[in-house]
C-alpha cells in the first residue's frame, strides 16, 4: 500500500535533510555562477541574428525602393498607351507588353485552372500509389527550372509550328499547374472533416460530396492556389524567350509572337540606350507591383480561408 | 406496397443505376491524372530527345570537357557545370547562414507584433519576379562591387586568393551573391516553418530549467527542425541551380575557364549558356543539340536535388506528426 511512501521521510522540500540542502546549494550557486555567462552569450546571439535579419532586409528594401524610384519616372500616359519606339525617339511606351503579358497568362491560366482543379480532385477522391505518384511529380515539377519547361514547349509546340504567343501560355500552364494542384489539394483539406462526414451521412456518393461540399467550401483556397500560380508565372522570362520572344507592334493575335513585360526588360535592360532603359525600369515596376498585387490579395483570401475553418 | 418502394434498398437501387449516368465524372478525373503524367513524360522526351547527337558524337568526355567554339563545333559542359557549382556554393554560403539566422530571430527572440509583419514582408519579397532582381543587381549592385565590395575582399586574409586579378564588373561573384538574395526569403520562409513545428510544450519544458532563449534554440529547437532546415536548405539549392535570367545579367557570358582561377572572372553557368547561345543555333545543328544536352544535365541535377528535398520533407512530416 501507500503507506509505506507516506511515512518515508519526505525528500524534504523544507530542506531538513542536509544532504539534500546542501545539494540545492550547490546548484543555486552555480546556477549563478553560470548565469551572467550564458546571459551575455544569449544578448551576443540575439545582437548577432538581429544583425543578420536587418542584412537580409537591407538589399529586398533598397530593392523595392529603387525599382519603385525608377519606374516611377518612367511613368507617363504614353508609357502605357504607345508601342515601343526606336531608340532615340521618344514618347514610346509598352502597352503591347502589357497587353501581351496580360493575354498569354490569361490564356495560361484558362488551361491551367480546370486542368489542375481535376488533377487535385483526382488526388483527394484516390488514395493509394497512383495518387502518391502524381503528387509527387507535381512536387518535382514545381523544382524544376522555368528555363527547361521553355525548352520543352520550344520542343513540343515551336519547332512544329513558329514562335507564337499560345506557345509561351503552353509553357506557362505547364510552370502554373504544380503550384495549382497542391494549392488547391490543400485547401480542399482544409475543409472540415464533419462536413466530409455530414455529406456522406446524408446519404450522398463521395464524389457528390466533393464537388458540392469539398470544392465550394474550398473556394477561397482555390482562388489563392491559381492567384499565386499566376503570380509565379507573371515574371517568368526564361520560358517566353524560347516561345513568344517578344516583338516590337501591337498584336492581338495569339498565333503570331507577342511581347510580354519581362521581355521588355530582359532586352531594354541590357542596351546603352537611356530611353529604352527607362522603359525597362517602368516594366519592372509594373511587373513587381502587379505580382505584389496578386501575393497579396492571394494570402488575403488564403487568411479568409483559416477563419472560416475555425 | 406503398412504403416498400421507399424503402433503403429500393433507394439504393436507384442509386445505383443513376450511378450509370455519373460515369463521365471519374473518367473525367482519370483522364486528367493520365494527361498529367502524359505532360511529365513530355517535357523529359521535349528536353531529352535532341541532345543525343551531342552524347553520341562527344561521348561521355562532353561532361568534363571545358571546350566550347562554335568555329570548330567542340563542345563541352565542364566549364558550365564549373560555373554553376560556383555560383550555387556562394549563394548557399552566403543564404543558408543568414537564412537560418534571421529565421531564427524571427520565431525566438523578436516580439510577435515585429515577427509577424516582417515574416509576411519577407513572404511577400519571395514572389519578386528574378528578373527584376537582376536588374537591379545589374544597376545598382555592380557598380557597388567593382568600386567597394570586391576591392575589399582582396584585402581580407584567406578569401583573398579567391578574389585574384583585377575586377571587371560582370563576375561570377556578383552572380552568386546576387542568387544569395534571391533565395533568402524561400530560406527563411522554410525555415520558418520548420522551426515553428517544434512543440511550445518542449520549449517551455527548457526554459522552465533555466535555460536563456538561445539556450532553448541551441538544445531544443535546433535539434526539432533540422530536418526541417536541411529540406529548406535543399529546396533552397534546387531553386538556386535553376535560376537562369537574373544571372545572365550577371555573369558576364565567359565560355572558358580563365587562368588563374578567381571569382572576379566572369562566367557562364549551365542555364545562361542556353539563354545565350540558343537564338543563335539552327535546329538540327551540333550546337542545338549540345544546348539540349547541356538542359539535360541541369534537369539531372535539379531533379536528384529536389527529389532529396521532398523526401526530407515527408520525412520532416512524419517526425512532426509523431
Amino acid at each position: 500500500m501507500s503507506t509505506d511512501l507516506l511515512e518515508a521521510p519526505a525528500p524534504s522540500p523544507s530542506g531538513k535533510d542536509p544532504a539534500v540542502a546542501e545539494r540545492r546549494t550547490m546548484i543555486q550557486s552555480s546556477a549563478r555562477h553560470t548565469l551572467k555567462r550564458r546571459r551575455s552569450v544569449a544578448l551576443a546571439i540575439r545582437i548577432l541574428f538581429g544583425t543578420c535579419t536587418v542584412l537580409t532586409l537591407i538589399p529586398l528594401i533598397a530593392l523595392i525602393a529603387y525599382v519603385t524610384k525608377r519606374g516611377i519616372d518612367a511613368m507617363s500616359v504614353a508609357f502605357f498607351t504607345h508601342t515601343p519606339t526606336p531608340e532615340g525617339v521618344s514618347g514610346g511606351g509598352i502597352s503591347n507588353a502589357i497587353v501581351g503579358s496580360l493575354i498569354i497568362n490569361g490564356m495560361a491560366l484558362v488551361i491551367a485552372m480546370p486542368f489542375g482543379l481535376l488533377v487535385s480532385l483526382f488526388l483527394i477522391e484516390r488514395r493509394g500509389p497512383i495518387a502518391n505518384a502524381i503528387r509527387f511529380g507535381a512536387d518535382l515539377l514545381s523544382g524544376l527550372p522555368s528555363i527547361l519547361i521553355g525548352l520543352f514547349a520550344y520542343s513540343i509546340v515551336v519547332v512544329h509550328t513558329h514562335f507564337s504567343a499560345y506557345s509561351a501560355a503552353v509553357a506557362l500552364a505547364v510552370l502554373m499547374l504544380p503550384i495549382i494542384i497542391r494549392g488547391d489539394e490543400e485547401a480542399m483539406r482544409t475543409v472540415p472533416a464533419e462536413l466530409w462526414e455530414a455529406g456522406l451521412a446524408l446519404g450522398a456518393r463521395q464524389s457528390r460530396v466533393v464537388r458540392s461540399v469539398i470544392v465550394r467550401g474550398a473556394i477561397p483556397g482555390l482562388v489563392t492556389a491559381n492567384l499565386l500560380a499566376l503570380a509565379r508565372a507573371v515574371g517568368e522570362t526564361a520560358p517566353l524567350l524560347f516561345t513568344t520572344i517578344g516583338s516590337q507592334i501591337f498584336s492581338l493575335s495569339i498565333n503570331q509572337p507577342m511581347n510580354a513585360l519581362p521581355i521588355v526588360i530582359y532586352q531594354d535592360g541590357t542596351t546603352a540606350f537611356p530611353q529604352l532603359q527607362l522603359d525597362a525600369w517602368g516594366s519592372a515596376f509594373v511587373l513587381m507591383l502587379g505580382v505584389l498585387v496578386l501575393s497579396i490579395v492571394g494570402r488575403m483570401f488564403a487568411a479568409r480561408m483559416t477563419r472560416k475553418s475555425r | 406496397m406503398d412504403v416498400k418502394e421507399d424503402s433503403p434498398r429500393q433507394l439504393l437501387e436507384q442509386r445505383r443505376s443513376s450511378r450509370s449516368r455519373l460515369r463521365g465524372y471519374p473518367l473525367l478525373l482519370w483522364a486528367a491524372a493520365t494527361f498529367f503524367v502524359v505532360v511529365l513524360a513530355a517535357i523529359i522526351e521535349g528536353i531529352v530527345s535532341q541532345s543525343g547527337q551531342a552524347f553520341h558524337h562527344f561521348g561521355l568526355s562532353f561532361l568534363w570537357s571545358t571546350s566550347w567554339n562554335t568555329v570548330t563545333n567542340q563542345y563541352g559542359a565542364g566549364a558550365f557545370i564549373l560555373g554553376t557549382l560556383v555560383v550555387t556554393a556562394i549563394a548557399m554560403l552566403i543564404a543558408v547562414p543568414v537564412g537560418r539566422a534571421t529565421a531564427s530571430f524571427l520565431t525566438e527572440m523578436c516580439p510577435r507584433r515585429i515577427a509577424t509583419p516582417l515574416g509576411i514582408g519577407i513572404d511577400l519579397i519571395a514572389a519578386v519576379p528574378s528578373i527584376v532582381i537582376g536588374l537591379w543587381g545589374l544597376y545598382v549592385l555592380q557598380p557597388v562591387f567593382l568600386r567597394d565590395v570586391e576591392p575589399f575582399m582582396q584585402k581580407i586574409p584567406v578569401i583573398k586568393f579567391f578574389f585574384k586579378g583585377a575586377a571587371e564588373g560582370p563576375s561570377l561573384f556578383l552572380a552568386g551573391f546576387v542568387l544569395a538574395i534571391m533565395i533568402i526569403p524561400t530560406m527563411v520562409a522554410l525555415s520558418r516553418t520548420a522551426l515553428s513545428g517544434v512543440g511550445v510544450l518542449d520549449r517551455e519544458a527548457a526554459m522552465a530549467l533555466g535555460a536563456t532563449p538561445w539556450q532553448v534554440i541551441r538544445k531544443v529547437v535546433v535539434p526539432g527542425a533540422n530536418s526541417g532546415i536541411l529540406a529548406a536548405a535543399t529546396l533552397a539549392l534546387g531553386r538556386a541551380l535553376g535560376e537562369t535570367i537574373a544571372i545572365t545579367f550577371l555573369i558576364g557570358n565567359s565560355t572558358r575557364i580563365a587562368h588563374p582561377f578567381s571569382l572576379l572572372n566572369p562566367g557562364d553557368t549551365l542555364g545562361s549558356i542556353i539563354v545565350f547561345n540558343f537564338g543563335e543555333s539552327e535546329p538540327g545543328t551540333l550546337l542545338r543539340s549540345s544546348l539540349l544536352a547541356l538542359a539535360v544535365i541541369l534537369l539531372v541535377i535539379t531533379l536528384l536535388v529536389n527529389i532529396g528535398g521532398r523526401l526530407l520533407v515527408r520525412k520532416n512530416r512524419q517526425f512532426t506528426l509523431l
